[in-house]
């Protein structure tokens, strides 16, 4: 009986963090500096800590929610871009949630956070190559060549999931940090 | 912040609105899908006089389409203006700024920049048209094969539902705690890049701490009243295929099927 209450306690919490997730896609915070199409959004900041509290696979499902919830609310203006934040995102949290899993502390919180970003700079460096830019290309029917994709991959793809992942760990780390106790407290209550 | 309305629906009591949300949802599919099958004028023209006649039949003032599409104008034109003067086929019809632009281009320009929008525009109807809620339901139905493969369709429709339920909610308690901490002193918007996002987690602290009581709650209320998983569940709104979903779909499959007579 306590294992199906914590069962749907957890499957709840995830619910509500893909909500916040969402509730923070609208709240925007002006950052000068930075060209208009990189938009700042902090969705990743609940996905990432699902993945610490729970598991990786926890994370996964936020950024599920959180995706599909943006596709309702959006009318599927452009499903390629939200299927690209959705492996951007499990990119870079499942690789933190498991050095995070694995060594615990806030070092390996911060040596999380780098594998994190880099393999999943990585990731959609290929994900554009291979699919991404093609798709677009595709429907916009205009060919590009395999240098005109390598210099859009290398101008614009990778230093902006560099940024957006600075950005997000510049958050999470004092986040995490201040939230450390409680979340030691909530992970005895669900394991 | 509460000004903001979240999602696209537009109520009204059109035959599109009353559509199943699955039939929509099916043919929007199919549409995405035959869009690209189009390569004349005739089977352009089709498809926009049906894309056309389906957006007036919802009943919904334009002004709300034409907002659902705006993030998308400046593709859409772009899309064109690129076509306009990269693509060199067919005659010379004019000589701007020291460019030519082709007939061939302009016929490429307006296909493409037509295909996008006629994409664009079909599939806003469904978010137009139909609740998010209904959305839910009906992925959940057309997702239920996956079910023989133990993909667990009815959790992730249960975690959707709380999730859309729970959207204004935690709206009004985010602004509500950025007050708070706006009057306790804490600047969202000036000082340097770093701070500025610093100031965030005051505020994420107890949004997160929140979510977690109010599940405790939730999972407590939800299994005071039986709620024990998917298995012989009973649904509060149940989705039917009637005879006007039928129909719909008919009168869909007659467009596909004049878009391949149209074409060649």
């Amino acid at each position: 009986m306590k294992k199906t209450s914590s069962n749907l306690t957890k499957l709840i919490i995830l619910s509500l963090f893909g909500t916040i997730s969402m509730v923070l896609l609208f709240l925007n915070f002006p950052l000068p500096f930075l060209p208009p199409y990189l938009k700042v959004d902090f969705g990743e900041v609940p996905t990432l800590l699902a993945a610490l509290i729970f598991s990786p696979m926890a994370g996964v499902i936020v950024q599920l929610i959180k995706n599909v919830l943006y596709l309702l609310f959006t009318g599927a203006a452009d499903p390629v871009g939200v299927f690209a934040n959705f492996v951007a995102g499990v990119s870079f949290v499942v690789p933190i949630a498991m050095v995070y899993h694995r060594f615990k502390g806030n070092k390996s919180l911060v040596s999380g956070l780098v594998t994190g970003t880099i393999i999943m700079t990585i990731a959609m460096g290929f994900l554009n190559f291979y699919v991404l830019l093609p798709i677009y290309s595709g429907i916009m029917g205009w060919e590009m060549s395999d240098t005109a994709m390598l210099s859009a991959i290398f101008a614009g793809v990778v230093p902006f999931n560099i940024v957006k992942s600075i950005i997000v760990s510049i958050l999470f780390i004092p986040l995490f940090v201040k939230l450390k106790p409680w979340i030691k407290q909530k992970q005895t209550a669900f394991n | 912040m509460s000004s903001i309305i979240i999602g696209q629906y537009v109520p009204a009591n059109s035959v599109v609105h009353r559509l199943d949300p699955r039939a929509k949802i099916v043919m929007i599919f199919c549409f995405v899908v035959f869009v690209f099958f189009a390569n004349n004028t005739l089977s352009y023209a089709w498809l926009t006089v049906f894309a056309v006649a389906s957006a007036l039949l919802t009943q919904i003032p334009l002004r709300f389409i034409a907002k659902g599409l705006s993030p998308v104008w400046f593709l859409i034109i772009f899309t064109f203006i690129l076509h306009l003067f990269v693509t060199n086929e067919g005659t010379v019809l004019v000589e701007l700024f020291g460019f030519q632009i082709y007939s061939g281009a302009l016929i490429q320009g307006v296909a493409i920049s037509l295909r996008f929008f006629l994409l664009i525009l079909f599939t806003s109807l469904l978010t137009l048209t139909t609740t998010p809620i209904e959305i839910t339901d009906a992925i959940e139905t057309l997702l239920n094969p996956l079910k023989k493969i133990k993909f667990p369709v009815h959790e992730l429709a249960l975690m959707m539902s709380i999730s859309l339920r729970f959207i204004p909610t935690l709206m009004q308690e985010t602004e509500k705690i950025s007050k708070a901490q706006a009057s306790r002193g804490v600047d969202f918007r000036t000082g340097p890049l770093k701070d500025r996002i610093q100031a965030v987690v005051p505020l994420l602290v107890p949004l997160f701490v929140s979510a977690f009581k109010r599940a405790e709650e939730l999972a407590m209320a939800m299994e005071a009243r039986g709620y024990q998983g998917g298995e012989g569940r009973t649904r509060l709104r149940e989705l039917v295929i009637v005879k006007r979903d039928w129909l719909a779909m008919l009168a869909f499959a007659l467009v596909i099927a004049g878009l391949f007579f149209f074409r060649y």
